[in-house]
Formats: C-alpha cells, sequence, structure tokens
C-alpha cells in the first residue's frame, strides 16, 4: 500500500476481475450484434416480402381490351423511404415510387434480396416475381401476367436497431463493471484484514518485547495459517538465539569482570603498603597467575567464537583440513596425563590399531575437542577410577565415547551442559577450574564439522560423552601413518 | 571489628582477607551461600561483605535469611551484575551498599569502615571522647594532641570501646569482635592488652579512661579527663 512502486494484491485482483469482465462483455456485444443484425433482418426481410406482396395484390385488372393491369395503390401501405418499382412481362412499369436500381431478375420465383446503394443511403431490395391472373374465371383460364415487383427500403432502421440494442448492453456493462470494482475492492480488502491484523501484531514485536501471537483471523484463513506458524516459529527461535546470546554476554561478562577483579586485588594488595621482596615476588607469581587465569578464560571465548563462526568462510581450506583420530586422542591423553596421575585416574583407551579414522577437522580443533572430553571426564572422576575412551567406526560415521566413573547427570544438567557457562554442579563453582566453556567448545566444534555431541548417564554409572562425527575409515598403510607422525 | 566475606573466588577471598586484615580488621571467610548465612547468622560480625553469585545459596538469599533474623549488621554486597534493577533489588532487601567487580580494593576498605562506623552510630572517621582523640583512617590516637603509640591490638580494642561509650563491653564480646576463627584467642589475652591499653592511656592527674567492672566487662569512661 505504500509507495506507487509496490504491487497492490487488491489492486490486482480488481483490475483481473475488470479486465475479464470486461472482455466477456465485449464477447457478449459482439455476440448480440451479430445475432440482433440477424433477427433484425430477419424482421426486416418480412416486413419487406409483406409490402413486396401486398403491392403484388394491389396489382389490379385495368378491365379494358387488352387486359392489361394496373396498380391500384389503395390499401397498399409503404415505408415513407420507400423505392419500388413494379413492371410487368413487357416491361410496362405500373408503378413505382423513386428511382429504384435495375436488378437482375431471378428465374426462380423465390424472393432475391439485394443491398444496393440509393443515392448515397443503403437499401435493401427485394425482387419478388408473381403472377397476376386477369379473368380467371374465362374459358381459357385468363390472362396471366407474370409481374416483377422491386421493393427496398432503407436499411438505417436495422442498423438503428441493432446499435440501440449494442448501447444497452454496453451501458448495462459499464454499469455493472462501476459496482463490480466498488463491490470487489471491498470484499478484497476485508479478505485481507487478516493480512493487517498479522502485520499490526508483527509491528509490535521489538528487541525489548519478543511476544508474537499470530492473531486468530491469521489463523484460521487456510492461505495465512503457513505463514502465521512460519512466523511464530521464526520468532520463537530467533528469541532463543537472542536470549542465548544475551546470556551468554552477560555470563562472559560476569566471568571477565570476576578474573579481573582478582588481577586488581591482588596487585593493589601488594601495593597497600611497603614489603619485603619475598612478598613482592611471591605477590607477582600470584598475580601472573591471576592474570593467566584471564588470559586463558579470554583465549577460550575467543576460541569458542572462531568455532561459532559460519563454516562458508573457511570452507576453502575445509578440504584440506584432516587428520587422524587415533593421533589425536594419543595427544590427548599424554597431555592430561599429569591431571590424570593426581587423580590417579587410569585412561584406557580402546581402539582397533588397525583402522585409521580421519575426521575432517582441523587437527588443533579434534585434540581442543578430545582434551576437553577427557578433561571433564577427569575432572568428575573420583580419585583412582578408569576413564574409558573407545572409538566405533559405522559408515562413514566415527563415534567417539568417553565414560566416566562420576556421579553421572541428572535430566535437567544434560539439557543446559553444552551451553557456555554452565555449571552443572553450583558447589563446585569456579574451583573446579573449569570457565564452563570446554563442553561448549567440544560442541561447536561437532556441529561445525557436521556432527553432534551428546552426554547421558551411563546404566553402569557414570557419564558417557558421545562425540558423532563424519569420518573416512581405512585400514591404515603403516608407511602413510608413520609419515603423519613425523609431521 | 570483625568481618564476615562471603565470597566463592579462592584468588578474590585471599586478597580480600589479607587487605581486610591489613587494616586491622578481623576476617572470616565462607566459600559458599549456606556457610556464609550459617556464619552471618552468629550475629557477631560489624559488617558483612556479600558476593551475589554463589554456590549453594545465593547472595541475595543469604541477605534476606539475615534480615529475616532480625540482624541488623551492615551488609555490602559484591556484584559483577550491572543492571540497576537488580540493585535496587538488593538495596530494598536490605543490603547497605554495594560495589562492581573489579572494585578498587582501597575503596572496598574504606566502605566497610564506613559501614561499621555508620552502624555504630558515627559519621565521621574521626572519633572523639573527651580528651581522646581516634583517627579510624590513619589509626592514631591523640590524648591532649599526643599521638600515643598503640599496638594494632590495642588500638583495635579502643576502638571497639570507643564506638562504644559508656556501655559495658564483656571480654567475650572484645573477642567475638577482635579475632576471628583464624586467631587463637583467650580471654586473658585481652586482660593483658587492656592493661597495656590502660598504661598508655594514662595521663598523670586523670583516673583511667577505662574501668573495669568485675565479672561484667570493660567501660570507656565520657566524663574522664574532666580536671
Amino acid at each position: 500500500m505504500k509507495g506507487s512502486a509496490s504491487i497492490s494484491i487488491t489492486r490486482r485482483l480488481v483490475i483481473t476481475v475488470l479486465i475479464l469482465e470486461l472482455l466477456s462483455a465485449v464477447a457478449l456485444i459482439a455476440a448480440i450484434t451479430v445475432h440482433e443484425w440477424s433477427v433484425q433482418l430477419e424482421i426486416f426481410d418480412a416486413s419487406l416480402v409483406a409490402t413486396a406482396e401486398s403491392l403484388l395484390g394491389a396489382v389490379q385488372d385495368t378491365e379494358d381490351e387488352g387486359d392489361n393491369v394496373m396498380l391500384d395503390m389503395r390499401g397498399v401501405r409503404v415505408a415513407k423511404d420507400a423505392v419500388f418499382r413494379v413492371e410487368d412481362e413487357r416491361g410496362k412499369i405500373l408503378g413505382s415510387a423513386g428511382e429504384p436500381p435495375s436488378l437482375e431478375t431471378a428465374a426462380s420465383a423465390a424472393p432475391l434480396f439485394r443491398n444496393t446503394a440509393v443515392s448515397g443511403r443503403d437499401y435493401r431490395f427485394l425482387v419478388l416475381n408473381g403472377t397476376r391472373i386477369v379473368d380467371p374465371g374465362k374459358a381459357n383460364g385468363g390472362v396471366r401476367h407474370s409481374i416483377t415487383i422491386v421493393y427496398g427500403t432503407p436499411l438505417r432502421h436495422v442498423w438503428h436497431e441493432v446499435r440501440e440494442a449494442v448501447r444497452f448492453f454496453a451501458i448495462a456493462t459499464a454499469f455493472l463493471l462501476g459496482i463490480t470494482a466498488v463491490v470487489m475492492a471491498w470484499l478484497v480488502r476485508k479478505g485481507l484484514s487478516p493480512v493487517h491484523e498479522l502485520a499490526r501484531e508483527a509491528e509490535r514485536i521489538s528487541p525489548g518485547d519478543w511476544q508474537f501471537h499470530a492473531p486468530v483471523s491469521a489463523k484460521e484463513t487456510a492461505e495465512l495459517r503457513p505463514l502465521a506458524a512460519a512466523l511464530e516459529a521464526a520468532l520463537a527461535r530467533l528469541r532463543r538465539s537472542f536470549e542465548q546470546q544475551k546470556r551468554f554476554t552477560s555470563d562472559a561478562a560476569h566471568e571477565l569482570k570476576t578474573d579481573v577483579a582478582i588481577v586488581k586485588s591482588s596487585l593493589q594488595l601488594l601495593s597497600m603498603r611497603k614489603r619485603t621482596l619475598d612478598e613482592y615476588s611471591q605477590g607477582l607469581a600470584l598475580s601472573l597467575e591471576d592474570i593467566t587465569r584471564l588470559e586463558s578464560t579470554v583465549e577460550k571465548m575467543l576460541t569458542l567464537a572462531r568455532l561459532e563462526q559460519p563454516v562458508e568462510s573457511c570452507n576453502s581450506s575445509t578440504a584440506s583440513k584432516s587428520c587422524s583420530l587415533r593421533d589425536v586422542i594419543a595427544d590427548a591423553v599424554h597431555q592430561s596425563e599429569p591431571f590424570a596421575q593426581l587423580k590417579s585416574i587410569e585412561v584406557a583407551v580402546e581402539i582397533n590399531a588397525n583402522t585409521d579414522v580421519r575426521l575432517p577437522i582441523d587437527s588443533r580443533d579434534a585434540l581442543l575437542l578430545c582434551s576437553n572430553i577427557l578433561l571433564n571426564a577427569l575432572q568428575h572422576s573420583p580419585d583412582g577410577a578408569t576413564v574409558r575412551i573407545a572409538v566405533t567406526t559405522d559408515e562413514g560415521i566415527a563415534r567417539l565415547t568417553v565414560r566416566d566413573q562420576g556421579e553421572g547427570i541428572s535430566d535437567d544438567d544434560r539439557d543446559h551442559v553444552f551451553e557456555p557457562f554452565y555449571r552443572g554442579d553450583p558447589s563446585r563453582s569456579r574451583k573446579s577450574g573449569g570457565t564452563g566453556l570446554g563442553l561448549s567448545i567440544c560442541k561447536a566444534i561437532c556441529e561445525r564439522a557436521g556432527g553432534s555431541i551428546e552426554i547421558a548417564s551411563h546404566v553402569g554409572g557414570g557419564a558417557l560423552v558421545t562425540a558423532t562425527l563424519p569420518a573416512k575409515t581405512a585400514l591404515s598403510d603403516p608407511t602413510l601413518s608413520a609419515s603423519l607422525k613425523a609431521e | 571489628m570483625r568481618v564476615l566475606l562471603v565470597e566463592d573466588e579462592q584468588r578474590l577471598a585471599e586478597n580480600i582477607v589479607a587487605a581486610l586484615r591489613e587494616t586491622g580488621l578481623a576476617v572470616d571467610h565462607a566459600a559458599d551461600g549456606e556457610a556464609g548465612s550459617l556464619l552471618a547468622e552468629q550475629g557477631v560480625y560489624d559488617a558483612i561483605v556479600l558476593d551475589l553469585m554463589l554456590p549453594g545459596k545465593s547472595g541475595q538469599r543469604v541477605l534476606q535469611d539475615l534480615r529475616r533474623r532480625k540482624l541488623q549488621t551492615p551488609v555490602l554486597i559484591l556484584t559483577a551484575q550491572e543492571s540497576k534493577e537488580s540493585i535496587v533489588n538488593l538495596l530494598n532487601a536490605g543490603a547497605d551498599d554495594y560495589l562492581s567487580k573489579p572494585f578498587d580494593l582501597g575503596e572496598l576498605l574504606a566502605r566497610i569502615k564506613a559501614l561499621i562506623r555508620r552502624a555504630k552510630g558515627a559519621s565521621t572517621p574521626v572519633l572523639a571522647v573527651s580528651d581522646l582523640e581516634l583517627n579510624t583512617v590513619q589509626q592514631t590516637v591523640r590524648r591532649r594532641g599526643q599521638f600515643l603509640d598503640l599496638s594494632p591490638t590495642e588500638y583495635r580494642i579502643l576502638e571497639y570501646l570507643i564506638h562504644r561509650p559508656r556501655a559495658v563491653v564483656s571480654q567475650q564480646e572484645l573477642l567475638e569482635h577482635l579475632y576471628d576463627f583464624d586467631w587463637e584467642h583467650h580471654s586473658n589475652v585481652i586482660e593483658a592488652h587492656i592493661s597495656n591499653l590502660r598504661r598508655k592511656l594514662n595521663v598523670a592527674g586523670t583516673e583511667p579512661l577505662i574501668e573495669t567492672l568485675r565479672h561484667r566487662g570493660y567501660r570507656l569512661r565520657e566524663e574522664a579527663g574532666s580536671q
């Protein structure tokens, strides 16, 4: 409705209907014209015949010796502009009006119609051959006279009738078109009112208020139902992601502020008064530790941000990205060895030595994934427990499972554990060392590679993390794996 | 003066505790909401520093429970949440002050001291009883213009007593408010400190400022020194 360039459904519909109506009206008027013409012509012809025949009837015996005939015009009504000629077989003109053209006479007795112009006007003529018998009662049967009557009247009358009929229909059509336009516009606008209601409802959406319920009228309109449902669903998705973003920002701010507060308080405590050299060096060491922690939080946030970037932006290099899952697991286990030893946890890797699973992931990301899952398992394991890592492959899919012997996971936590900064057990809090980003990073890596990750409580106790990733399985070629290791 | 810090972030808590102790306050630390609530409700603290995001029990609930028990201990909230609403809610729920993280350690100390002072009915950092003047910022004591050299504990005892002029303060109360759980304390330690304090405050020709009431405690005499 806004701007001249926009397309109006109402206008389009009304114009379409009007054009269709106009076309059918034109066709109808054409048909009516043809029909009216033929009907009027028939009437015209009938009246020509009637008048001609009454002219024939007016041919009378002259009652003279030669048994001639004459035209007695008494009682014969001839049209005002009529032109006629009545002649006998000898060419003697019995009577005439105007100047009828000389028309070839038909051999047959059937009446013959001819259209000709007489002094610039269209006339229709009838040539009628008739017979008059003078004294039919006589013994010889009377004298037969062949009478030829040429009778014509202007066609103007027919034209007039046809024109009148066409004019009537044209006026009626114009009137109907006008009414149709008004009624159509009203009906269409009324029919489209659910669209406006939907738009009004949608207009109310703002970053502060994501509530959107499609109006009932829109939901009850078959054509609008998919749109209303799609809008509702899209907005719900947007709202969720918006809220997630908001929560992430607020959590990230909280995390960073806390880390900064630690660094700041460490340094300020150190500068509160003059201290001994030992106190200074100890304080500096602690401050450095605090800054390292801040750094690691920032680094993890940036990693997550990088992983959550759309994949398209670096699609060109994905083809070349590939790594051996077996090597990556070995690296991850090696990395976490000190922590595992600290808690005397045994890490058992169950992987077929002959099968090399290659993942289409950057080896750094794959290592990050494996070590994060492993660290999570170690953190949740009691001292002296065993963490089991296993890999199974199935038609281009690799399943990496890591099982700990911890307390498992509650259904509540299960839904949120991959959300950034979510910490299952609040009492563990930040002391457990995690920033609450580890599993979010895992999820981002898996999803980026087109896989998925989930966590569940194992029936035998403990939590089971399963990462499902697209993979290429190949019986390992010893030379290839050797060269890879050499890299 | 004894302060309770409820903060789950270990390193931050360590720093705050160290800073508070260096300014002569006794500090106890609780690392989660439940422990914090338990300690706070003993009613022995002169101020409470409360973090909001706590494991176990949120700072907000610790505060609500404290106020529900009619404990008037001043509470300073440490928060990393910026929203005005939550701050308004906190102040309405009975918080006395708040600081956003990352805060300035010096500011935190100043605010805690101000809270303690105000809760004891003093609005300026310089407290005076007759000819005795105690500056809580510089932690100096003067009598008749003369600076007195007090040990930190003696200063703290005097500071506590000067906040409660004419009131009888028991040894138990002094112990509760001057020492935290980390310190070794016995009532005869207090006696020794009081006796030293009394000697240092003593000026020839005046009655002793600190009275000892047998089995009841000590009292700071306001009219002392009226020549």
